[in-house]
């Protein structure tokens, strides 16, 4: 199974969290004309290890 | 003395995008490419004079001074994937890069400032060299140009000619001389011939009915030029007012798309009826090297404008001239780009 084709964009006006794509020009092309821009994905969540 | 012949002009530009309108690409985001015409970039330095004032007790000038500057410059090109990936993302504005060695793909739709995006397109540099070095002739980098628009042409025949790229672009007037860029090496291109195409215009695949005889599609950007010098826009030279201004920005105005072809026209041709029932659908057009390089342009919602039955090498033929118009989910165009060529206009 090939592993999904995504991109990250950002909101329009740069408000709100960013969201994963599927690259698909029939998802990405009615995301960027409504505002949707590509940005970098998110930083992974960082758990502190806690030591009981 | 040696004659400076002009095929030994070398051109490269940026292919990644500047960070401001002023601060230029350097050699390890530019690439080189071959062209077909012959005109150079030249830098236009406006003068102007005193003739006009009163004061000095005649009519003529005592004085020139340097105004401004323009840069303008033309590329054409046999149509390949790379320059195409190039000219969707920079003249359209607006890229979203995904997949990954051979195959990136470029997702382009233009700017919209009402969903908040600029006004201002991707800045590039674009120099060009003549013997760069101790023997130099030519050798100049233009800062801060942008696509003013592309012309796609595709025609019938077996050559290279029949499948072309126009690329008109547009500067701040900011030149730096010398350019002091190391030419890259040439960039490999996967041409896109004219035998590659497939054509779908409102229902309609004019390939598979061996209709489709040209075809051109374009995008104008309509630059404002003269909106980039505002006060403050800077000059030529940094803090000299004598050395003549600069444009601060290239905002698009009035854009525009375009779309005709000539096809055949034969029995149960639907052309002329389209036209009268002004039916809307879309068109598409595909151009491909292979499965990790070719161009698909969609104009989301075109009628047609006018439908003319003539002639062509003695075939009855029909030409259409198409409206594109911005369809409420998709835009007006989007053009999917793939190369093996990555960080176009990133």
């Amino acid at each position: 199974m090939s592993e999904r084709n995504t991109v990250w964009l950002r909101p329009p006006w740069g408000e709100g969290e960013p969201k994963e794509f599927d690259a698909r020009p029939d998802v990405l092309v009615p995301a960027m004309v409504a505002g949707w821009s590509q940005c970098a994905p998110p930083e992974p969540e960082v758990k502190e290890h806690v030591h009981d | 003395m040696s004659t400076t012949r002009l095929q030994e002009v070398l051109i490269c530009f940026g292919k990644q995008k500047q960070t401001d309108i002023s601060t230029a690409n350097t050699g390890a985001g530019m690439w080189r490419f071959g062209k077909l015409n012959a005109a150079l970039a030249n830098p236009k330095l406006n003068t102007e004079n005193d003739a006009e004032e009163y004061g000095k007790g005649h009519e003529f000038p005592t004085q020139s001074f340097q105004t401004s500057w323009d840069v303008t410059g033309t590329l054409e090109k046999y149509l390949g994937a790379e320059i195409a990936a190039w000219a969707m993302a920079f003249g359209l504005g607006k890229v979203v890069k995904s997949g990954a060695t051979p195959n990136f793909t470029y997702t382009c739709t233009p700017l919209m400032p009402a969903s908040g995006d600029a006004a201002e397109l991707p800045y590039f540099s674009f120099v060009e060299q003549i013997r760069p070095g101790a023997g130099v002739v030519l050798d100049r980098m233009a800062v801060g140009c942008v696509v003013e628009g592309w012309t796609i042409a595709i025609g019938s025949g077996p050559g290279r000619t029949n499948s072309k790229i126009t690329i008109e672009f547009a500067g701040s007037g900011k030149v730096t001389e010398p350019s002091g860029i190391v030419m890259p090496a040439a960039t490999a291109e996967k041409l896109l011939p004219s035998a590659s195409l497939a054509l779908s215009i409102d229902g309609v695949d004019y390939v598979s009915n061996k209709n489709i005889v040209s075809l051109e599609t374009g995008w104008k950007n309509n630059v404002r030029m003269d909106g980039g010098f505002y006060p403050g826009s800077g000059f030529q030279t940094a803090g000299d007012a004598t050395s003549g201004a600069i444009r601060g920005r290239l905002e698009f105005g009035n854009r525009q798309g375009t779309l005709h072809f000539t096809a055949r026209f034969e029995s149960g041709s639907t052309e002329l009826t389209k036209l009268k029932n002004q039916t809307t659908g879309t068109a598409v057009i595909s151009l491909t090297y292979d499965a990790n390089n070719s161009l698909e342009i969609t104009w989301h919602k075109v009628s047609f404008a006018t439908a003319e039955v003539g002639e062509t090498d003695g075939i009855v033929t029909v030409a259409v001239e198409c409206l594109p118009m911005f369809d409420a989910a998709n835009g007006i165009v989007s053009a999917v780009a793939k190369c093996g060529v990555d960080n176009i206009c990133q």
